[in-house]
């Protein structure tokens, strides 16, 4: 589902700027490694968000001194983040709602 | 974000590309490496935690090029790279593209300028503010006929009578003097009456209109001129210092109208029609009548209360009136009347044109398409999607097309040149066209989606089969698409109809032409000179009689002038521009019956039997001589007819047959008081042939000549036969200044005046003839195309029948038969086609039905000839091939020299005939003779022309076939029959 990524990459990112490799590894580590992204799904999304202009990237030097791309979420991407979680929240629940639904 | 600025962006990174990439590499190798170091950590050697961290990635190239996909403008880079690569291809491919850019071109090209005409002309409003409110209000008589001209207490009764129009003017246009200080010029100006301007709706863009003073006899005469005398004769003077001599008085400028308005057309000045006396007869037609329609009353209800007034004026005038009706129509549609036929006729002709050019390059696409099978094939393997393949060969399209736009865009500037130097007369306004960028580009998406959807389809299409197959498919292939080539002669098929109708059309016009030039006019038109003198009407008898001797003395000096041969006066003379007078007479049973104008009412009902109706037309004697009027019984005027004598007339034999059938009628006395104010009768004392006066097409009307030296006329023009010297014309103008040095003169043939008068026809003749010549040569060309290709693809055929023993001849039959059943299956469509549409053209007919055997059988033959050299020429190409070569391969070697090649075209053209013939009536049997088994067999056509092939083709022995081998020709298919031909050797016969 090529929203749900976007919203998982916005979702890593919410905390601190972070480089592509760090969102794979976030979204690993907090889905319990359920969720194991194709990586290189990872980047035309990455490069989609930052045209759409929900995050931006910047190149920063990391702790073992290599250069690499920081992404951030802009202001636009937070309040796209909170919209999509509220609509995700809805929907999710409708579903649960059908699927609990008592026979 | 907006969709504007994420497209912005995209745009951006195409200069940026490199940062960008090298970027995206970076990224890339910075998560593999922390990948691996993270596997590392987790146990494994070096090489394989790499390895896994690339397994865990995915495919790097792929990714990327999603990724790409996201930051660059894909669509625009591609298509881009798409035009590029379409260029590159058309001219790799010279030949295809030289004649797919001018076709497309020529087409094009044709279809906008004549648009651009019909466009300015016919579709643009008039430049006056809310232009469709103004009319032109016409009379009608008891028959129906509608006329422009309307008397003035009509037009006094209309003006207050009829409350659907805000303003209402008169006007009465033409060429008169106007003297620039010495100089005299004849200028086109109009008299025109209070409210002209109120009704057009423009005031002077300099000065003003006329003021309630200049509009009263006696106070000083005031004119108001176009911008166009006043910037070119006048120079743009301040208009206070501008004076000139019009209408016999010193008039002040007191206005300059603005550029552009140009109504009547060509008018250069406008007075006041105030300044000369009333008119009070109600059946003087003299004057034009132009209103404004009120604020919100639609035309039908003005023209219902302009009906109502009219009929009642009618009622209270009966005879003293001639109008029983009136109507109103849109000046624009007035103006533009006689030129609307012609231009749709040429806008048709130039849209069928451009149609025809869009189906040969659809098939020139279309062949294209067959032959790039492979090439798409190798696209679709290697993993194109079809939408980008379409997207691809949209881009070769567009490319073609911009480029026969360009093409197009030449060939409309110098066609709307040529149409504006061609200027047709009825073609008001053509001078201001331009080259419509409208109809440019609606030329070339026409051309675009046309020529180009077809060739799209089709490569699609030829792409869709399996890609093992197309690739497979070597260079042996027996044929291409069954269906394209069927879309392919539905379109060759299509040319050739058109093709048809444009040449049917051209031909009507053709045939009507030269009938109009085959018309005896009545007279002579070659070697004569007229002369416009400006020797207005005037009331002063001792003006009239000064006239009269300067007249006299002119005509005398002319006479001996040598290389003129007859000089006449007229009052108005054959396609002349000026007024035909026409009116109603009374036949009388003495000359002085009449003694004064009361008399004429006091007649009875009867007179209505004894009345007529003729032109009025007053002459001098050496007139007829010298305009070539033949003088059939009686005399014409003579130099005894003068003032005091009794008055004679001479008439036309329409109008002596129609009044007096089967009587003599000279010897009458008629009554035409009505049209000079002269009350003494006339007695006919000869009758001379009909003239054609309008045009030379016009029905030739009655016509009554009057003598010079007895009647007046408003206007007299010399008439001089020549000896064809052209010196005579300035003998002639100084004869005419030396005895009036302020007559301003115009000089024309009546050469010059049939010319122009036929201008119209050849205009649309020379138009529709070129389209149809383009058309055929597209037609052919489009033939030409298709027949090649087929040879082309058929040569391994063609070269297995030649070595299994087929007649070179029946080779040549097989092509060329195959053009010549398109050919005839389009010119039957064609023909179906034209005598449908050729009867939107009979209005321009004269003297040809839309069906003419003459012009269809040009047509048919015409195009027949075309079509057989269209497929003579590749079909030669097909019987030159070497059979051992076309069997090896593809290529195509000429046949060793020595046949003649004019000698196999007669046979091959005779062959191909033949056997349509034997297909529609049977096998045509032309004698007997003795068989080889004894007995007498038939001796068909056909065998007589196998033989004579037989012997330049066999030297020492040859192949005869027998038994059961026949060619089967069905639509569009072809093939030889299951059963293999037998053939045994004999030795060749003696010669």
């Amino acid at each position: 589902l090529q929203g749900t990524l976007d919203m998982l990459v916005l979702k890593a990112l919410q905390l601190e700027p972070m480089h592509g490799w760090g969102i794979t590894e976030r979204i690993e580590q907090w889905s319990e490694s359920v969720l194991q992204l194709g990586q290189g799904t990872l980047y035309p999304a990455l490069y989609r968000l930052e045209r759409q202009g929900l995050i931006r990237s910047e190149w920063r030097v990391t702790a073992n001194n290599r250069r690499a791309r920081y992404y951030a979420l802009t202001r636009e991407g937070r309040r796209q983040f909170a919209e999509e979680l509220a609509e995700w929240r809805r929907m999710s629940h409708a579903i649960n709602l059908v699927l609990d639904a008592s026979l | 974000m907006s969709v504007m600025k994420q497209t912005l962006r995209r745009f951006g990174s195409l200069l940026r590309r490199n940062t960008v990439e090298r970027g995206l590499n970076e990224e890339i190798r910075f998560h593999i490496d922390q990948q691996t170091e993270k596997n590392i950590r987790a146990g494994m050697n070096p090489v394989e935690a790499r390895r896994q961290a690339f397994v865990r990635f995915g495919g790097v190239e792929h990714m990327k090029e999603l990724t790409r996909d996201e930051f660059r403008p894909a669509f625009f880079e591609d298509f881009v790279r798409d035009l590029r690569y379409g260029a590159r291809l058309l001219l790799r491919a010279p030949g295809f593209a030289l004649v797919a850019v001018i076709t497309l071109g020529l087409g094009i090209g044709a279809a906008t300028a004549v648009f651009s005409v019909v466009n300015r002309v016919l579709l643009s409003p008039l430049p006056y503010p809310d232009p469709d409110q103004i009319v032109r209000l016409f009379q009608i008589d008891s028959n129906g006929r509608r006329s422009g001209n309307v008397s003035e207490p009509n037009f006094e009764d209309w003006k207050n009578g009829v409350r659907a129009f805000r303003s209402m003017a008169e006007m009465s246009a033409g060429p008169e003097p106007v003297s620039f200080g010495t100089e005299t010029e004849m200028i086109n100006g109009a008299d025109v009456s209070r409210d002209f301007f109120d009704v057009m709706g423009v005031r002077p863009a300099t000065g003003r209109t006329f003021n309630a003073d200049e509009l009263r006899v006696g106070s000083a005469p005031a004119v108001i001129i176009s911008d166009r005398l006043w910037r070119t004769r006048l120079g743009g003077a301040p208009i206070t210092t501008l004076r000139l001599g019009v209408n016999n008085s010193v008039a002040q400028v007191v206005g300059v109208m603005p550029a552009g308005f140009d109504y009547p057309s060509g008018s250069d000045f406008w007075f006041p029609r105030e300044l000369s006396p009333p008119q009070t007869s109600r059946t003087a037609h003299n004057w034009w009548v132009v209103a404004r329609l009120a604020d919100g009353v639609p035309l039908e209800g003005a023209v219902a209360e302009l009906s109502t007034v009219s009929k009642a004026l009618k009622r209270r005038y009966g005879d003293a009136t001639w109008m029983s009706d009136a109507t109103a129509i849109r000046l624009r549609e007035h103006l533009t009347a006689t030129a609307r036929p012609t231009l749709l006729l040429l806008f048709a002709a130039a849209l069928l044109l451009l149609l025809i050019a869009c189906l040969n390059v659809s098939n020139l696409q279309l062949a294209r398409a067959s032959t790039r099978r492979r090439e798409l094939a190798v696209r679709l393997a290697v993993g194109a999607r079809r939408g980008r393949l379409a997207r691809q060969l949209l881009a070769e399209a567009v490319v073609l097309t911009l480029a026969a736009t360009l093409v197009g865009l030449a060939i409309a500037v110098g066609g709307v040149r040529t149409l504006v130097a061609l200027q047709p007369a009825n073609l008001p306004r053509i001078e201001h066209v331009d080259v419509d960028l409208i109809a440019l580009l609606f030329a070339m998406v026409v051309a675009l989606v046309t020529a180009v959807a077809l060739g799209l389809t089709a490569a699609l299409r030829a792409s869709k089969p399996d890609v093992r197959e197309a690739l497979s498919e070597g260079t042996r292939s027996m044929a291409g698409g069954k269906g394209s080539e069927r879309v392919r002669q539905a379109l060759v098929l299509g040319q050739v109809a058109l093709t048809i109708v444009l040449l049917a059309g051209a031909g009507l016009l053709a045939r009507s032409f030269i009938n109009v030039m085959a018309i005896d006019p009545g007279f002579e038109t070659v070697h004569a000179l007229v002369v416009d003198t400006q020797w207005t009407f005037s009331n002063d008898p001792l003006v009239r009689q000064r006239r009269k001797a300067v007249q006299e003395e002119v005509l005398r000096r002319l006479s001996a002038v040598p290389g003129v041969e007859r000089v006449g006066l007229t009052s108005a003379h054959p396609l002349g521009t000026g007024w035909f007078s026409n009116g109603q007479f009374i036949e009388m049973t003495r000359a002085d019956e009449l003694q004064t104008p009361a008399d004429l009412q006091k007649l009875g009902p009867e007179v209505k039997s004894r009345a007529g109706n003729a032109g009025f037309r007053i002459v001098s004697d050496g007139y007829f001589a010298a305009m070539g009027i033949r003088v059939v019984r009686g005399r014409v005027c003579e130099e005894t007819d003068g003032p005091d004598a009794p008055h004679v007339a001479v008439i036309s034999e329409s109008l002596a047959e129609t009044k007096w059938p089967n009587q003599e009628a000279i010897g009458r006395y008629i009554q035409f008081g009505n049209m000079d104010g002269d009350l003494r009768g006339f007695r006919v004392v000869g009758i001379v042939s009909d003239v054609r006066e309008i045009s030379p097409e016009s029905v030739p009307g009655p016509l009554f000549y009057g003598c010079y030296k007895q009647r007046m006329a408003s206007r007299f023009y010399v008439v001089v036969r020549t000896d064809g010297s052209t010196a005579v014309t300035g003998a002639v103008r100084q004869i005419i200044h030396d005895a009036d040095p302020d007559l301003p003169l115009q000089i024309r043939t009546i050469e010059d005046a049939f010319d122009r008068a036929l201008a119209g026809r050849r205009f649309s003749l020379t138009l529709i003839g070129a389209f149809s010549v383009v058309a055929l040569i597209l037609a052919t060309l489009g033939i030409y195309g298709l027949i090649s290709y087929l040879v082309a693809e058929r040569t391994r055929e063609i070269g297995i029948r030649l070595a299994l023993g087929a007649e070179s001849a029946d080779v040549l039959r097989l092509v060329v038969g195959r053009g010549i059943l398109l050919a005839v299956a389009g010119i039957a469509v064609g023909l179906v086609a034209a005598l449908a549409l050729t009867r939107l053209l009979e209005g321009m007919l004269f003297g040809v039905t839309t069906a003419d055997p003459v012009v269809v059988g040009t047509v048919m033959l015409l195009t027949l000839v075309a079509v057989l050299i269209a497929s003579y020429l590749p079909a030669r190409r097909a019987l030159r091939v070497a059979p051992i070569v076309a069997m090896r391969s593809e290529s195509v070697l000429p046949a060793p020299p020595g046949i003649g090649r004019g000698y196999f075209l007669f046979l091959t053209l005779a062959r191909c005939a033949l056997g349509l013939v034997e297909r529609a009536i049977g096998t045509p049997r032309i004698g007997l003779e003795p068989g080889r088994a004894g007995h007498r067999q038939h001796v068909t056509m056909r065998a007589v022309l196998r033989n004579a092939v037989f012997r330049r083709l066999a030297p020492a022995a040859r192949m005869e076939p027998f038994g059961g081998r026949r060619w089967v020709i069905g639509a569009g298919v072809q093939c030889v029959s299951p059963e293999p031909t037998r053939r045994v050797l004999r030795p060749a016969p003696p010669t």
